[in-house]
């Protein structure tokens, strides 16, 4: 693995993007945009296509890291038509915030994304699901994607080939449940966003019952430049073996530039945080970080060089979840961070099933006690089997909801103690 | 088939079985909240878990929601799933109320049961309680949220099985909230299982709040008499009142569900108007002696008149047993009778009877079997509630329903109707029959059969006879129709076309089923024992003509009948003697020279048969006698003590009857089903009642009896273009003789109305809420109008009501011409 | 517009929040009567869109202010100073969380991390955000919106 000192890293998914700027049709053509779907149109068999995918293991951005590839192909041949591809722009995982940068900076590479996707699938129906706090967003896609349409690349017979597909943009009520893919679709159909477990897999009976292939923003975003430049091209692009492509990295909190900054999988978390986020502010000193939204386990002091792709972390029990990192500094309690962060899954819960419907409350209220000074001894065991048998939830959402607590309970439980013996916040006190 | 082990015990289930049934096959029950056999699985509560050892997957897994597999090897005592178990219960009670002692449910909750079974005792939550507010659900149900678990049973019966929406899951998080969108009564004519379905105290019975536990009552399995369905029920009474009904699982009838007349049809047992004394000319007399005069005046009546000048009449709602015993003791007598015909549509209930094979036949549940059913000449949710959910569940399992009747049926699904006016429903028939000839080869039929089936007339001159056509052909590419068939309204060809068309289908490749809907809960009883020669209304003439003189009347108000009150109470007053024994308070039984009170189905065993020729047995839910509530004059408890039970000297109808005929008191014979065998050969071989099987037994019937392929019945008759036809309808609530009296339902049972087409309307200048002057020949009603697409023109519906039993008129259809309605205006 | 796209769609339902949405823009907030026309169009029972009405976040079935001030109360802005400056709109504006002020113009609710981490604290008002904030530029962001209010309101 060669250590990274240039700072020039390629900028593929970012190529478009300026400051304060959402790149038009024309900038995206100039960068060759458009060109990956002409190509596909023209030379490549939808099975081509899935096969390039598959090569390039490009891995869901959304969080959970599956395959895109071998997504793809659980779209059986014989599968009934119309077919969907719904892209989830949802991101409401606390600390996550990129696909909103890129949707900002270049609509017409999640278009052109979708499309290359559709064309795999055979489907011809699109939807992206926004969150309704993006309506800036939506309406910018809304927009460009007329414009698509206006210049061709959308519609029927697109580039003069039998291949149609049109996109509509669906503006979600508001709830992180429904970034979860199921939850998702149910929100589609205009029912509850309850989760529905598999199978049946949306890829076989997703919305209306019909085959629906659903995936990230930035997930789809990779999509073209890897049908132009190749899947041996985009696996190149990261810096560990197991990793492949670049990936968005949402930096935030006690880091002095904050924001998102596209760097190749596998970059190490110090050099995200020293070089690219501007390092920490005076008189701040690295505690721990969430390497990918809420729902991961604090990385500790001890992992500060990992290089940040889906299979080291996992390697070390972490998951790097959406890359969204968020940095804690010493003078933040952990306690009190993560009772905020179960505050935001107690809220959040769909409320189907019991473990997480009641658990995540109860998780909160004993973070609260210990909080607040009233801890007492036997909590830390009620928490640790409250986290056991979160795992046992109906959905991905309560073993999500429990990640943070373990990373406490497992490299901060002194803190906690500190808290139930001295019957208060040290933080607080040391005010 | 796949074999598993669940701990340490082998067992072999058909594939798709999850591993939760599989255990209960074993005796071993898992604990579950939100799986229910009805609803299936959807692993919200996470109660069930057990820990997988071995197989295709390992540790805590939902035993809901897994298929039992070949080499699983699971444990339910496992340390570990046992232990969640006790969280989740931890979990569920993080918010109760803990209010057991003063909660409805107590005693028979499931949520109480798995806590204490669970072990867990001890509350470790110190958070504060989320709490909500409740709603008014209407008469029937109570609500409670704050006891509610979330295993989102409710909604999933009332939305997903029976298909209302105005019951929902609100909010999210641990804030979900089961309700409605605005306080109000359940629309939902099933609304009454939510107390069954909820496995905590949040649904409670509204009418029997504060009357007893569980464990107060004296609990019985019983039939449903409220219909011909015969859905079975558990009773719960006490202090001598029946205090609340249940539904009760039956595999081959209703599932685990009723419906709400049925479920709360039953006060008429503890009325206080109810006869509890017998009266010989007015006077309070000993029962047993007012049976004996009774006895004596009858046989001097026949002394004068010659046995000839005495008749028997019962009705559908007499048990299997008075029926009997009426035919025998007429018969033994020479007297004239049985009549059951109190209903005009007793001759096609006899029809059905004849027609309805053993192979042809289906009972309630196969119904949700079928691929393709057609409903003629049937109102399914005011006739037999219990059927529209059936039809329910075939929908949802991809099955085409159609409705053929003229009135404008309303289901919980998406479903066909075909409002054809009730002069059409043959020609509508003979188009299914027709094309059934056509197209297929009905060679086994024989020749003649199959010209005289062609010959049917095409009915094509009939609204919407093309899609009658489609409707054939998928009817015939369907591999298990059903026709399902009224008798209620249906003209007298339909019931016997039904047959056919089951019948031909079934020689042309389907397994075609049959299912007639009957009107009273033992019509089937009385179409088998009554006396075809006679009718009511022949008998009521015979009265006017001084040839009958004396009238025994069984458990049937004759002023049901329909019959123009006034000449029915003069036929009455003209009788030298009318004996009359019921239990429940009416004109007929005002009307009585002696007056003999008798036991309900729920105070002495009972039989009856339902709709599908299956005898079911009610054996006695509680031993009768006056309420204590009368007896103990508002003091708790009651201070007089006696060894007897008082106002428990009554009988059953049938063990009074022979009496009547001049035996000695209570010499009812001993052995029921030999007696009952020589009342009719289809009664011979009834089991004994110890060994009656929990889902009764079905007659056999005679292959093919009856008279098939009558296609000359069916002729276009001429129209009287100016006519119009009157159809005197059920519904669900206040038609029902028994169920009416029921107070609980007053405030369901809609008031009375005239249904019309808006087109029909506009031609008599009306529309819905106008009120409308009719005279139905039986008398004069002003009703308000409700216009309404789906039904058939030149067609007016009124669903009966006890307000309006005077003035509608006896028969079921009735034509009348356009002056008969007309705009009621102010001055009216 | 939208009835348009409701008989155009296949599935009606697939559009009820949008049409939930537009019904509360037109009214201000679900009221019952709005939830029953909301129905009305979509052709589903009003029990299914309170189903829907009550899950989400954005869906408000009590009346609320013309503004609706959701504040980012997630980790990041928590950690950048969230109780501040809850604290200093709350006194600001007279009123607790979950409130609407007297006149009518704003409602002060918390909400789950907006997506703006990279500029918190933040918050959102009528789907517009706002980061990173202090109080003064709090304090200057309620004002411009008060003579926008003034401006666009016939007095
Ligand atoms: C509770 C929950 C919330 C989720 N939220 C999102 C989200 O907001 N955006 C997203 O892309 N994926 C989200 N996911 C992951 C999705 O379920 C799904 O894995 C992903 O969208 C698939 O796309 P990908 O393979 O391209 O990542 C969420 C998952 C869970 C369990
Ligand atoms: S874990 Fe259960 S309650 Fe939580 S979001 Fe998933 S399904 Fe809903
Ligand atoms: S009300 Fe009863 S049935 Fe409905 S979810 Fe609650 S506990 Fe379950
Ligand atoms: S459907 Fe008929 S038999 Fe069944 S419960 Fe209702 S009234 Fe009784
Ligand atoms: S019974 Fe299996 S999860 Fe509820
Ligand atoms: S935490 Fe406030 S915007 Fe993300």
């Amino acid at each position: 693995m060669a250590e990274t000192t240039n700072t020039a890293y390629p900028q593929v998914l970012f190529a478009n993007r300026k400051p304060d700027r959402i790149a038009t049709i024309d900038d995206y053509r100039k960068n060759g945009g458009y060109e990956a779907i002409q190509k596909v149109v023209s030379t490549l068999s939808h099975k081509d296509v899935q096969k390039i995918i598959l090569d390039s293991n490009l891995l869901g951005r959304g969080g959970a890291a599956f395959p895109a590839g071998l997504k793809l192909q659980t779209v059986a041949d014989d599968a009934p038509f119309p077919r969907y591809i719904v892209c989830n722009a949802d991101e409401m995982e606390p600390g996550t915030f990129k696909d909103r940068v890129l949707l900002h900076a270049d609509p017409h590479l999640l278009i052109e994304g979708m499309l290359i996707e559709a064309y795999s699938a055979k489907a011809e129906k699109g939807i992206i699901f926004i969150r309704p706090e993006y309506e800036n967003a939506a309406r910018i896609l809304e927009r460009e994607v007329a414009i698509a349409e206006k210049a061709g690349f959308l519609g029927k017979n697109i580039l003069g080939g039998d291949f149609s597909f049109t996109i509509d943009v669906h503006r979600s009520g508001g709830r992180y449940i429904c970034g979860e893919v199921t939850a998702q679709l149910n929100a589609l159909m205009g029912k509850r966003p309850n989760p529905k477990q598999p199978p049946p897999y949306p890829t076989e009976k997703g919305l209306w019952d019909l085959p629906t292939v659903l995936q990230n923003v930035e997930t789809l975003c990779c999509m073209p430049p890897i049908i132009r430049n190749g899947a041996e091209w985009f696996r190149n692009l990261a810096l560990t073996e197991s990793g492949a492509g670049t990936k968005l990295y949402g930096i935030s909190g006690r880091v002095n530039k904050p924001g998102c900054y596209e760097l190749p999988m596998g970059v190490r978390l110090s050099e995200i945080i020293e070089k690219h986020a501007g390092g920490m502010p005076e008189g701040s000193e690295f505690k721990a970080c969430l390497p990918g939204g809420a729902s991961t386990r604090y990385l500790s002091r001890a992992h500060y060089d990992m290089p940040m792709d889906f299979e080291t972390l996992k390697a070390a029990g972490h998951r790097l979840g959406t890359a969204a990192i968020m940095v804690f500094d010493q003078k933040t309690c952990m306690v009190a961070a993560t009772l905020n962060l179960m505050a935001f899954f107690a809220r959040e819960s769909c409320g189907w099933c019991t473990p997480c419907r009641e658990g995540t409350p109860y998780i909160r209220d004993l973070l609260w006690r210990i909080e607040n000074g009233r801890g007492e001894p036997e909590f830390v065991d009620i928490l640790k089997k409250q986290c056991k048998y979160l795992w046992n939830a109906y959905c991905a959402f309560a073993p999500g909801a429990v990640s943070p607590v373990e990373g406490l309970l497992a490299d901060f439980e002194d803190e906690v103690w500190a808290h139930i013996h001295q019957k208060t916040c040290p933080f607080k006190a040391s005010d | 088939m796949p074999k598993l082990i669940i701990d340490n015990r082998e067992i072999t289930v058909p594939e798709g079985t999850k591993v939760i049934e599989a255990a209960e096959r074993l005796g071993i029950m898992i604990p579950r909240f939100c799986y229910h056999p009805a609803l299936g699985s959807v692993g919200a509560c996470r109660v069930c878990a057990v820990k997988c050892l071995e197989g295709p997957r390992k540790g805590i897994q939902m035993s809901c929601m897994i298929d039992a597999q070949d080499g699983m090897k699971v444990s339910t005592t496992d340390a570990e799933a046992v232990d969640f178990r006790k969280h989740v219960i931890e979990w569920l009670m993080l918010h109760h109320p803990h209010d057991c002692p003063v909660c409805d449910e107590g005693g028979h909750c499931l949520l109480q049961d798995l806590t204490v079974s669970g072990g867990q005792g001890v509350r470790r939550y110190q958070g504060p309680k989320r709490t909500h507010t409740d709603q008014h659900l209407g008469p029937l149900v109570a609500h409670e949220m704050n006891r509610c678990i979330q295993c989102y049973r409710c909604v999933r019966y009332y939305q997903e099985f029976t298909g209302y929406e105005d019951l929902g899951v609100m909010q999210i998080g641990s804030r979900v909230y089961y309700g409605r969108f605005r306080p109000g009564t359940l629309e939902s004519p099933f609304s009454g299982n939510l107390i069954d379905i909820c496995p905590t105290g949040v649904y409670t019975d509204k009418p029997s709040r504060y009357r007893g536990r569980r464990w107060d009552f004296e609990r019985r399995p019983a039939v449903c008499l409220h219909c011909s369905l015969g859905c079975h029920v558990t009773v719960s009474a006490r202090y001598r009142e029946v205090v609340r009904q249940e539904a009760r699982f039956s595999e081959s009838v209703n599932g685990h569900f009723i419906c709400d007349r049925g479920r709360y049809g039953f006060p008429y047992v503890n009325l206080p108007e109810r006869p509890r004394s017998a009266r010989v000319d007015g006077t309070e007399t000993g029962w047993e002696a007012a049976l004996k005069i009774a006895g004596e005046r009858l046989e001097s009546a026949a002394w004068k008149t010659g046995p000839q000048g005495i008749a028997v009449v019962g009705s559908a709602r007499c048990g299997l047993e008075t029926q009997g015993m009426l035919k025998r003791l007429a018969d033994a007598k020479g007297w004239r009778g049985p009549v059951f015909d109190i209903d005009p549509a007793a001759a096609n209930v006899r029809t059905a009877v004849s027609r309805l094979d053993s192979d042809l036949r289906v009972s309630l549940r196969e119904i949700e079997t079928a691929d393709c059913i057609v409903v003629v000449s049937a109102d399914p949710l005011n006739e037999s509630p219990m059927l529209a959910p059936a039809l329910r569940q075939a929908r949802r399992n991809g099955a085409r329903v159609a409705v053929i009747d003229p009135r404008p049926a309303s289901l919980p699904f998406q479903f066909d109707h075909f409002p054809v006016a009730p002069d059409d429903l043959a020609a509508a028939m003979a188009i299914l029959i027709r094309k059934c000839a056509d197209k297929e080869p009905l060679s086994e039929l024989g020749k003649t059969a199959v010209r005289s089936l062609r010959g049917v007339s095409d009915g094509a001159d009939i609204p919407d006879a093309d899609g009658l056509a489609a409707l054939y052909d998928d009817l015939h590419d369907s591999r298990r129709p059903v026709i399902v068939c009224g008798t209620h309204t249906a003209p007298p060809e339909i019931p016997g076309m039904a047959a056919d068309l089951a019948l031909l289908l079934r020689i042309a490749g389907p397994r075609a089923g049959l299912f007639y809907v009957m009107p009273g809960p033992n019509s089937f009883g009385a179409a088998l024992l009554s006396d075809p020669a006679l009718s009511f209304g022949d008998l009521v003439s015979s009265i006017e003509e001084g040839e009958t003189k004396a009238l025994v009347v069984a458990e049937s108000d004759l002023f049901g009948s329909g019959i123009d009150w006034d000449r029915l109470q003069n036929a009455l007053n003209k009788l030298e003697l009318l004996v009359t024994l019921d239990y429940i308070d009416s004109q007929t039984t005002r009307a009585a020279r002696i007056l003999i009170p008798t036991l309900t189905a729920y105070e002495t065993p009972s039989l009856s048969i339902n709709n599908e020729g299956r005898v079911q047995q009610s054996p006695a839910a509680f031993r009768g006698g006056d309420p204590i509530a009368r007896t103990g004059g508002g003091e708790h408890p009651p201070r007089a003590f006696r060894r007897d039970i008082p106002g428990r000297e009554m009988g059953a109808a049938w063990t009074a009857l022979p009496t009547l005929g001049g035996r000695n008191p209570g010499s009812a014979p001993v052995n029921l089903t030999a007696w009952l065998g020589d009342a009719h050969p289809a009664l011979t071989s009834l089991p004994e009642s110890s060994d009656f099987p929990p889902d009764g037994v079905r007659l056999p019937l005679a292959e093919n009896a009856g008279e098939r392929f009558q296609t000359d019945r069916f002729s276009h008759g001429e129209k009287e273009e100016d006519a119009l036809t009157l159809l005197v309808a059920d519904s669900t609530f206040g038609t029902e003789e028994l169920s009416s009296l029921s107070p609980i339902l007053k405030e369901l049972t809609p008031s009375p109305c005239i249904q019309i087409h808006p087109e029909d309307a506009a031609e008599f200048d009306l529309s819905t809420g106008d009120a409308v002057r009719i005279d139905t020949g039986a008398g004069t009603a002003v009703l308000p109008v409700q216009t309404t697409d789906r039904i058939a023109r030149r067609v007016l519906v009124i669903p009966r009501h006890r307000d309006l039993d005077d003035r509608l008129p006896r028969e079921r259809r009735t034509v009348l011409s356009k002056t008969a309605i007309r705009k009621a205006t102010e001055d009216a | 517009m939208l009835s348009q796209q409701i008989q155009a769609s296949k599935h009606p339902p697939e559009l009820v929040v949008d049409v939930m949405m537009a019904v509360q823009e037109h009214y201000g907030y679900l009221s019952d009567e709005a939830l029953e026309e909301a129905a009305a169009m979509v052709g589903m029972a009003p029990t299914k869109l309170d189903e829907l009405a009550t899950f989400y976040t954005f869906l408000y079935r009590e009346p609320v202010g013309r503004y609706v001030i959701h504040l980012c109360d997630s980790v990041i802005c928590w950690m950048d100073g969230y109780e501040p400056l809850r604290d200093h709109l709350c006194k600001k504006l007279g009123i607790q969380m979950g409130e609407t002020t007297p006149d009518g113009l704003f409602t002060l609710l918390p909400v789950c991390c907006i997506g703006y981490c990279d500029r918190s604290p933040a918050m959102l008002i009528n789907k517009k955000a706002y980061g990173p904030l202090t109080s003064e530029k709090i304090d200057e962001i309620l004002e411009t919106l008060r003579s926008e209010a003034a401006e666009t309101t016939p007095s």
